[in-house]
Order: C-alpha cells, then structure tokens, then sequence
C-alpha cells in the first residue's frame, strides 16, 4: 500500500518554504518531487533597475545566513567588469569576513544535527559558541547579519589591532571549543551510529545532479571553489579541501568539522600576515559592455552570479544561482530508499536556509482516506522515538577521526 | 591540463561543431554552438574533459533573440557553452540526457523567458505562482510590473 506525504511548504516563521511530496511504501520513501516557488521575490528582475551600488545591498540580502557570500559574489563579479584591481588590505578583510561567516554557518548547521539526531545539549553548546564568531563580526562591521563590508574596490570598514587581538584571543577559546566537540562526537556512540549510513549518495549519482558543497564533498568529490578557481586572497593562503567517503550524513558532519579547524588556520594566516596600506581603491560608476560568471565557495557550497552590463550604470542582466538550489536534485536521490523517520536529518544535512523553523507536514492516509496534520517537532518526536531502542553500540561505527 | 591546452583540444577535436571557442578571461572559456549541436558538445565536454559540473543555465533577451549561456566546470577552468535561439521560434534542446543536474535549471527557463525545452522529462512551472498568467514571462525585456493599485479596506 502506498501512502502520499506532503512535507511543507508553508510556515509564517520560515524564510525558504519548499513543499515535499513523498511517495511511501510502510515506512520507505519511494518517490519525492519537489515543489519551490512560494518565496520567488524576483530579485533578478529587480536587480536590472538598480544601479550597480545599490545592487550591493540587494544581492546581500538574498540570504539572512550566508549574506556576505552573495554580496562577495557579486562584487568580485562587478570588480572583473570594472576591470579594478581591489586594494590587498581590503582583500584579505575580505577573506576574513568569508570565512567568519563559514565558522558561523557551520557552527550553527553542527547544532541543527545535533537537534534533529536528538542530541540536543549538543545544539546549546554549539549555538552558544556561534555566539563568539557573531560577536566577532559585530566588532568587525556594527552588524551581526548583514555585514555590509564590501563596496568596489575593497572593503567599507578597516580593522585595527585592538579588533585583531580581540579576534585572535576569540579564535583560541573556537578552537579548544570544537576540538571538545570533536572528542565529545567520538565518545557518543549513538550520535555517531544514528548519523552513519543516513542519506547516502554516492559518488557517481553526486556528480551526475550537479551537487555542490559539503554535500559533494562528502561523497568523496574534492571540488572546492577556493581551490579550483581561487579568488580573494586563496591562492596565497595554505589549507585543504576537505573531504569524506562515507557518502552519508555522517560524512557531511565530518566535512563541516574539519572545514571549521581549516577556517581557523585560515583567519589566523590572514590577522598574522594582514598588509599595510588602503583598504579600497576607487571605484568607476558605469561599465562598459561585457559579462563575467562569478564563482564562490559559500559555506553551503557553489554560489554563482552570472553579470552582464550594457555601458550604463545598471546591469543589463543578474542571474544568482545559490547554492541550495544546486543541491535539491541530489536531495531527492538521498530521500529515495530512505526512511520517514529520517526526513528532518536528511533534509538538515544539505543545510537549507530553513533551519531553525517548525514545518507542517500532512499525513494522508490513503487506506482510510483520512489526513492527519503533523508539526515538524512531532516528526522530530516520532524519529526519536524510532530509533529510541536501537542499540548503536552494536553497529560498531566509529567516528572517523 | 590549463585552459590554454583545454581550448587547443577544443579546437582540434569539435572545430567542425562549433562556431567559435575563445579564452575570454582567466579560467573562463566561451563557446559559441548552434542549438542543434549542443548535446554533441556538451558530450564531447563532459566525457573527453572532465567538465561534469553544470553551474547553471543563464538565460538573457538580446531583443530579437533569447541567449542561453551553460557554465560547465571541471576542476582547472569554466566553459560557457553560449547559444542563440531567435525569439519567433523560442526553442531549446534540453540537456537532461547529458547532465541530469539540468532539470531544475531548464524548468526554470522555461518559467522567467518562456523558452520551450524539447524532450524535457519534467515540464511542470518551477517557480512562479499556480495562479501565474499564462503567457507571461517576467525576465524578457519587454515584462514589466505593474503594482496593482492599493484598495484601503473600508476607505474611499
């Protein structure tokens, strides 16, 4: 017998609704489709009225949690059109910023596994030391969401040695905090087991749909942005790509972790080896005719703008490709064969931008014809109490580290 | 292998296929095709040179014409497989068979420019409203918003 589920799409809290509709047999997800759209905001549209500075605070808010990605994207993309060389200071503040706001995000995607797997002291500890990094951007920009660091040519606001003692000192407490973490995983047999052989996608089908990121990453692809198609100041900065071969959520948490120990390596480098000199350059108004594709490894993976300009001082064209939508394809292959109870953490590993909100989930029941409203902590309450019994110890799974 | 070697190979290989291949900035190379030789190119692509990943499809009205710009990478450099489609005849090949990544973006071509992909396996709306009007297309030039006009509930 089969049943059909609806997950989503709608919830006043939410700032990226997508609806979910899943085919079951028992408790297995055969089929999903999926259905986007209820939040279209037709920035793009609205991005070809507005001049090339205002589009800076446009394309920033495109995204509460990785804002200064898109904005970053953006205007390396107007940089290249401008045919403008950043000043070096401005571009390693930059780079500092990028990857403060990587700590962040995985920081905060570490809490959401740990609520959804049903470890949720691990979530308190996590999204209380998020609280550190967002202090450190709050000194750094006045702001805790919407930085407003770039503008053409560099960054707005410069940063002096009082903000780098202060940052490098926040670094150190960050770095002992997670190394804690890791240890602390690696003694919880059941955080590990219930994460392990979750979502799998395998090496060939995430290259196939095109899955960018951590997601990638973790199923063994080392494609990394930063790497591949170095911009800001990467190329000069030492670190790895991470990767991982389990193919599962697992992997994607390991991936997170070891890239927030490449990111402190990286901030550190960048305080300790900041250049003297202007922080911006000037910059032009118009642009002359031409298109540039933007590249950026943001903390979810890919973000891409593709930029045509038409000689005036507004874009003829802005297309923003972000990076949870490269992943959706691949979302689906990882629901197929998977288990109802194992929707809230797949659909968390790919960190959409919809995490920390409650969602509706109808129940239809296709025997009796009658439907049953569930609310994401329910679904949450019912995974728990799945796996509640099963004894992870016996799986003998160890945390990769 | 650097973009220098890749557009060498290009050249040797597809020159036939192609209209033109060209290094337009660092890392970045632009390729001109006909519609109807996309899929061998991007197969050529894909399975001679490793460029698997498709960034997204980016659609632009050039006024008599719709440009749709595929941004392939591999790990060394981007391929911006460029191609014109007149804007009588809106039709596109859909690239799903090559690279099953496409679906999403293609659905939403389809949606903002109103560009028919032929033979794509999923034709649904992606992104506009259910109650969107036929018809409409907001990313051509010629689409613009009109604000409907406020009605104040109980006022003049």
């Amino acid at each position: 017998m089969e049943y059909k589920v609806a997950l989503g799409p709608q919830h006043p809290a939410l700032h990226e609704p997508i609806s979910i509709r899943m085919t079951l047999d028992g408790e297995v997800i055969r089929d999903a489709d999926l259905k986007l759209g209820y939040n279209h905001r037709g920035i793009e549209k609205l991005a070809e009225s507005r001049t090339y500075i205002q589009n800076l605070y446009l394309t920033e808010r495109i995204c509460g949690i990785c804002s200064f990605s898109h904005q970053t994207c953006y205007t390396q993309g107007v940089e290249k059109l401008m045919e403008l060389v950043p000043a070096k200071r401005g571009l390693y503040i930059r780079t500092l910023v990028c990857e403060l706001e990587r700590v962040h995000s995985h920081l905060l995607w570490l809490g959401v596994a740990g609520q959804e797997a049903g470890f949720e002291s691990f979530f308190m500890y996590t999204w209380r030391d998020r609280e550190v990094v967002m202090d450190i951007l709050d000194w750094i920009s006045g702001n805790r969401v919407h930085y407003s660091m770039n503008t053409f040519g560099g960054v707005r606001r410069d940063i002096d040695d009082l903000q780098k003692k202060k940052i490098l000192d926040s670094l150190g407490l960050l770095q002992s905090r997670t190394e804690y973490y890791l240890n602390l995983a690696a003694s919880e047999p059941t955080f590990v087991g219930r994460l392990a052989g979750v979502g799998k996608l395998s090496k060939e089908k995430a290259i196939s749909l095109c899955a960018v990121g951590p997601t990638l990453r973790a199923s063994g692809v080392p494609m990394d942005v930063r790497k591949d198609d170095p911009y800001a100041v990467y190329d000069e900065v030492p670190f790895e790509v991470c990767t991982a071969d389990s193919c599962d959520v697992l992997g994607r948490a390991v991936v997170r972790v070891k890239e927030l120990i490449q990111s402190y390596r990286i901030i550190e480098f960048l305080l300790k080896n900041l250049p003297e000199g202007p922080f911006k350059v000037k910059a032009p108004r118009k642009v002359k005719e031409n298109e540039v594709y933007s590249r950026y490894e943001a903390p979810r993976g890919e973000n891409v703008h593709y930029i045509k300009s038409n000689g005036s001082d507004k874009p003829e064209r802005l297309k923003v490709r972000a990076p949870t939508l490269a992943n959706y394809a691949a979302t689906i292959a990882m629901l197929k064969n998977g288990f109802i109870a194992d929707i809230p953490l797949i659909f968390a590993a790919i960190d959409p931008c919809i995490c920390c909100a409650e969602r509706l989930v109808q129940l239809d029941d296709a025997r009796r014809g009658e439907s049953q409203i569930l609310t994401f902590s329910q679904l949450r309450a019912m995974a728990n109490e799945r796996y509640k019994n099963v004894n992870f110890k016996k799986k003998d799974i160890a945390w990769p580290f | 292998m650097n973009p220098e070697t890749i557009i060498e190979k290009i050249n040797d290989d597809i020159k036939d296929k192609i209209q033109e291949a060209a290094l337009t900035a660092p890392r970045r190379i632009n390729v001109k095709v006909g519609r109807e030789r996309l899929n061998e190119v991007l197969t050529y692509l894909k399975e001679q040179l490793g460029f698997t990943h498709l960034g997204t499809i980016s659609g632009a009205d050039l006024g008599e014409s719709f440009e749709v710009v595929y941004h392939i990478s591999n790990a060394v450099t981007t391929v911006n497989v460029r191609i014109l489609t007149p804007r009588a005849e809106p039709k596109i090949p859909s690239v799903c068979a090559v690279i099953p990544g496409a679906i999403l973006y293609e659905r939403e071509l389809q949606d903002m420019f109103g560009l028919v992909v032929e033979n794509i396996p999923d034709p649904r709306p992606l992104l506009l409203a259910d109650d969107w009007p036929a018809g409409e297309y907001p990313l051509r030039k010629d689409w613009h918003f009109n604000r409907p006009a406020e009605i104040i509930p109980g006022g003049e």
